[in-house]
């Protein structure tokens, strides 16, 4: 009773070394202090303060508020670099739809062939806690890790052993990511690598220095995913206050402060173009912005649980996520609907990605401790990696190779790839 | 079974040698209560009993033994009571129950010459023959001749209606018997019964016309008669030193003396000898059916085999040539088809050809759907793209007026799906002493209120509760004056005060439809936040109880889903809440024993439960959990599809097929 009173009047319901007696005493002075009927306003006062909270959270319509000047800049920036990809993807996709039939489905059937053949091609203990993603990087030669430990590390794939560690982080390290060009065109001096950590901090990487180039701002939440654009001038962060920023790396600026999420942005994923970025939250739904206009030209809304994973397919239409409620949707973008849905595990869904090379395939991983290969376009299960023992937490796809990646709960990070 | 006197103290005496051969004490009372027994007919079995009182149960079962092959000895044949039952009531079953007559061939069921034992008279009459009168065996004679008659009757009926041979045991011959069987009509002939009739009454003539004469018994008479007979049938019958065989009036076999004696009944064990006199008599029967009640059937046996006068020509058969051979060919192809096929799908097996096939067919099921015309432009691009195409190499970008801006979007937030639609309190738990100090105010506070009124005058003052115990102190002077009184009223008020409570117990009380909604309330579980979907694969449900227990623990958990069976790959789907489903999958993996109390032939299939999937959904596709049977693949996902949820079939499927593909490789 005295304990619930303190707590309606947002006293402490109990303070160090204090006895009921002293706590009853200390609710009578408060009561002396603020009247008899402090109770019952408090109470009244909590239920009125509740709905108008509610309405101004919950805006009836859309609305646009103007951003920051750089933004247009970026956005025709964006428009520029888009288009003409855009073109040059449709111009071999229309070659490729001429190939004759046959050939497509030799080529299917190659890929489920090498597919069905993935095993294990290494594996290696990569730290003290959990590895909780893993990258590629572009030239498919490194993999970045990072761990739960605040360490980012860098490993040849070849050989699994260690190239170098980045120290910076004092906290779990949520997310490394490299940048389009490192390792092919960029000096290992340059900005390579990016990482995020829990407490809000992001930090820039080169490939030969142990402290970090620079941080970026430090968020007040935690940053779950930070990306690149394909271009390697933008670089987005889901945030979990519930908003997805793009930091324009010339200027260092930040030039888009993205609302749209009622809950917090788990996962991003850049379309090849681009021109479009997906988010998903927790709050079950993904978000395809158009970073051009800066419109929401679709929403994602099938999945019951928070979204965790998001990929693009190379072929720039083809999306998929991975959720909390055990499945992956792949939705078509020139359809704009969910086209399937992969009943993929039997645990929430961590990590989901496109093969890079063809889109031929998709690798979903999961708390329930395996990897699995689905093709594309026929969403069969084509292989099963149970590997690790425990929760896998990433995944990642060679760039160059057909090889895929892994990390896990139980501190180890696999190589995957046909025999 | 009765002896005759000397015949009785010739077994007696045996039977005395005997048990002073194996017995020690007790002698006199084993063999009287052998002798006695055999006398009054008990069969081996009721011996061996009797004698159990006296000696050990191997002893007596050795004794019965040796007694009754002392009987056989003396030359008597004994037969068990029952079994002698038995031919009574074949005697009588005969006329409607042929077939087990002819069964047991063995006996002579002919209905015979009344002999000169009266029918009254038991078998256990034995009739001095010094004491027969010849007026007596007039009498007796007279007697059985009117019973001929009607028997003859009877038979001649019987031929008409049945028109089988009631007597064609006697086609058997006893070869294994030491005695020989003699018929009184010859040998084989015992099956005609009209002749033979005509040939007893002949016979009876004869006997009475000596039974005067010679003064001898009817019995004797008989046997001589028969022993006359026989020596007539002799060269018919068998060599060996023949027995006669007589026949009373209804039918036994007696020896000389009159008493009837049974033949050891000869019934085949083997079953190619039942089938092969089964098959025999089936043919007599086939070839006595056309036998009619005409005077001339009456003196022609049927069963004698009348040869043609001139041999059936058989020619050759001849097979064509090359038949045999083109037989033989025809095998060997089969049989190096059979091997052909068994290679090459052990073949396909080893390469993977054949999981490969069924892979790519999957592939193909879904490429059509996927496979569509590449636009010419995307059409988030061509929304701010000028002229709807994109610029050729080297062109400026053209992009649509007030396309790009720097406005930023705030679309409208939507609830999450699995959130909660109202808000979870926190619950403040108190602990007892809380609780009971609660109540104690809450009570007190309305115990207080009531007082007031009572003193304001807004309520009359409660009656004083009176008990048992308070009686005196609060009634006073009232107790003292009428204490029978006073105490029934306090009895009163005390009922009173316990209906009260026993009454507002009751109106707490939840009535049987709230209980009932409550305990569903309770298993039901609000799936407004996200339906927990669960998959199994099950291998072989082939047996019915497995199929109860899944839809049955289905509805009392009140899941929803389908259970699809199509040949081994029979998928479950349920849908409910999380501790449903947390039930079931118990009763899925664990309680249910796929594999121990799998009713499937085929031994190749290993019975087993598989979780193909579990997650969440928004809402639910299924109603309530029933049955589908399909026929093909086709079927079964068409049926999924029906509910806007194919990736289950599509995914226990293929996991199927790259599990055989896996085993394949």
């Amino acid at each position: 009773m005295v304990k619930q009173q303190l707590r309606q009047l947002g006293e402490p319901i109990c303070l160090y070394g204090e006895g009921p007696a002293d706590r009853r005493n200390r609710l009578k002075e408060i009561l002396s202090r603020l009247g008899e009927d402090a109770l019952k306003k408090t109470v009244g006062g909590q239920q009125e303060a509740d709905t108008p909270d509610h309405d101004q959270e919950r805006p009836e319509e859309t609305w646009y508020h103007e951003g920051p000047q750089p933004l247009k800049e970026a956005r025709n920036f964006i428009v520029n670099y888009s288009i003409p990809r855009a073109r040059a993807r449709l111009k071999r996709e229309h070659l490729e739809n001429q190939v004759p039939e046959a050939t497509r489905t030799a080529r299917r059937q190659e890929v489920q062939n090498k597919l069905r053949s993935f095993g294990l091609l290494g594996s290696q203990n990569a730290d003290a806690r959990p590895i909780c993603y893993c990258s590629f990087s572009p030239n498919g030669k490194l993999l970045a890790t990072s761990s739960w430990s605040g360490l980012v590390k860098l490993w040849q794939v070849s050989n699994c052993l260690e190239e170098r560690t980045f120290r910076g982080h004092n906290c779990y390290v949520d997310c490394v990511e490299w940048h389009p060009s490192a390792t092919l065109s960029m000096e290992p001096t340059a900005l390579n690598l990016v990482s995020s950590g829990r407490d809000g901090t992001v930090q820039l990487w080169s490939l030969n220095g142990e402290e970090p180039l620079g941080e970026l701002p430090t968020l007040e939440a935690r940053v779950s995913r930070v990306c690149f654009h394909p271009s390697g001038r933008f670089l987005g962060a889901c945030v979990h206050d519930n908003s997805m920023r793009l930091w324009d790396l010339e200027i260092q600026e930040e030039v888009l402060f993205q609302e749209g999420h009622s809950k917090p942005v788990y996962c991003l994923a850049f379309q090849k173009d681009g021109s479009l970025a997906a988010t998903g939250g927790m709050d079950a739904y993904g978000r395809i912005w158009d970073l051009r206009t800066g419109r929401c030209v679709m929403f994602l809304s099938a999945h019951q649980n928070p979204v965790l994973a998001i990929d693009w397919s190379p072929d720039g239409y083809h999306l998929v996520t991975g959720s909390e409620d055990n499945t992956a949707r792949v939705w078509d973008m020139r359809q704009r609907r969910c086209i399937y849905t992969i009943p993929a595990h039997t645990g929430i869904i961590t990590g989901v990605r496109y093969d890079r090379i063809g889109g031929q395939y998709i690798v979903t991983c999961s708390y329930d401790g395996s990897v699995r290969l689905w093709c594309h376009g026929s969403f069969q299960p084509m292989r099963a990696l149970e590997g690790h023992g425990q929760k896998v937490m990433g995944v990642d796809v060679s760039p160059t190779e057909g090889i895929i990646a892994t990390c896990s709960f139980d501190r180890t990070f696999k190589i995957w790839g046909p025999d | 079974m009765s002896l005759s006197k000397r015949e009785y103290e010739d077994y007696k005496a045996a039977v005395d040698k005997m048990v002073y051969k194996y017995v020690a004490r007790d002698r006199s009372s084993v063999v009287s209560a052998i002798t006695h027994a055999v006398d009054s007919g008990c069969d081996k079995r009721k011996v061996e009993d009797k004698l159990m009182g006296y000696v050990d149960k191997s002893m007596a079962y050795k004794l019965a033994e040796k007694a009754f092959l002392l009987l056989e000895d003396i030359g008597t044949k004994v037969k068990s009571t029952s079994s002698r039952k038995r031919t009574h009531k074949e005697d009588n079953d005969r006329e409607k129950d042929s077939k087990r007559a002819r069964v047991k061939d063995e006996k002579e069921p002919v209905p015979n010459i009344k002999a000169s034992q009266p029918p009254s008279s038991g078998p256990n009459n034995t009739v001095s023959p010094g004491q027969i009168q010849a007026q007596q065996i007039k009498d007796i004679m007279a007697k059985a001749q009117a019973v001929i008659e009607e028997r003859k009757k009877a038979m001649a009926n019987l031929q008409t209606t049945e028109s089988k041979p009631t007597t064609n045991g006697a086609a058997v011959p006893l070869i294994s018997q030491p005695s020989p069987v003699v018929i009184a009509s010859a040998g084989s002939g015992g099956g005609d019964v009209t002749s033979r009739i005509a040939e007893l009454q002949a016979r009876i003539q004869a006997q009475l016309g000596n039974a005067t004469a010679l003064g001898i018994s009817s019995l004797q008479m008989g046997a001589a008669l028969g022993t006359t007979v026989a020596s007539t049938a002799k060269p018919l019958g068998e060599q060996s030193k023949p027995t006669p065989l007589i026949l009373d009036a209804e039918g036994r076999t007696v020896d000389q003396s009159g008493k009837e004696v049974h033949l050891t009944q000869r019934i085949p064990t083997l079953k190619a000898n039942i089938r092969a006199k089964k098959r025999e008599e089936f043919k007599q029967q086939l070839q006595e059916k056309p036998i009619e009640d005409t005077a001339e059937s009456n003196f022609f046996d049927a069963r004698v085999s009348i040869r043609p006068s001139l041999r059936v020509k058989r020619p050759f058969k001849f097979h064509d040539q090359g038949k045999f051979i083109q037989l033989a060919q025809r095998e060997r192809a089969k049989a190096r088809l059979e091997k052909l096929q068994n290679e090459i799908s052990q073949v396909a097996k080893k390469t993977g050809i054949s999981s490969a096939a069924k892979l790519a067919q999957l592939e193909q099921r879904e490429m059509k759907s996927v496979c569509d015309d590449s636009p010419d432009i995307e059409w988030w691009d061509a929304i701010i793209l000028q002229g709807n195409r994109y610029p050729e190499e080297g062109e400026p970008v053209k992009v649509k007026d007030d396309c790009i801006t720097r406005l930023i979007e705030h679309p409208l937030e939507m609830r999450c799906p699995s959130d909660p639609l109202k808000p979870v309190t926190l619950e403040v738990l108190l602990t007892k002493q809380e609780r009971k100090k609660l109540r104690r105010m809450n009570r007190r506070e309305t115990w207080k209120e009531k007082q007031e009124k009572i003193r304001l005058g807004l309520e009359p003052p409660p009656e004083p509760k009176v008990r048992m115990a308070n009686l005196m102190r609060v009634l006073g002077t009232e107790a003292v004056l009428d204490p029978t009184k006073m105490e029934k009223h306090v009895r009163e008020q005390m009922a009173k005060r316990l209906k009260a409570h026993q009454d507002a117990n009751a109106a707490r009380k939840l009535t049987p439809e709230q209980l009932r909604d409550k305990k569903v309330r309770k298993v039901k579980e609000d799936t407004s936040t996200g339906v927990h979907v669960t998959v199994y694969k099950v291998t072989d449900f082939s047996n019915g109880s497995h199929k109860f227990k899944v839809e049955t623990n289905a509805k009392q958990l009140f899941l929803t889903g389908t259970v699809v069976l199509f040949k081994d790959i029979n998928v479950v789907v349920v849908e409910g809440g999380p501790k449903q489903q947390k039930k079931y999958k118990r009763l899925m993996m664990e309680r249910i024993k796929w594999a121990e109390e799998s009713r499937s032939k085929d031994a190749d299939i290993e019975s087993k439960c598989q979780l193909v999937w579990e997650g969440t959904t928004s809402e639910r596709s299924f109603g309530e959990m029933l049955f589908k049977a399909c026929p093909t693949e086709s079927f079964a996902r068409d049926h999924f599809k029906k509910h806007g949820v194919e990736q289950y079939w599509d995914l226990a499927y293929g996991k199927k097929i790259l599990e055989e593909a896996d085993s394949g490789n």
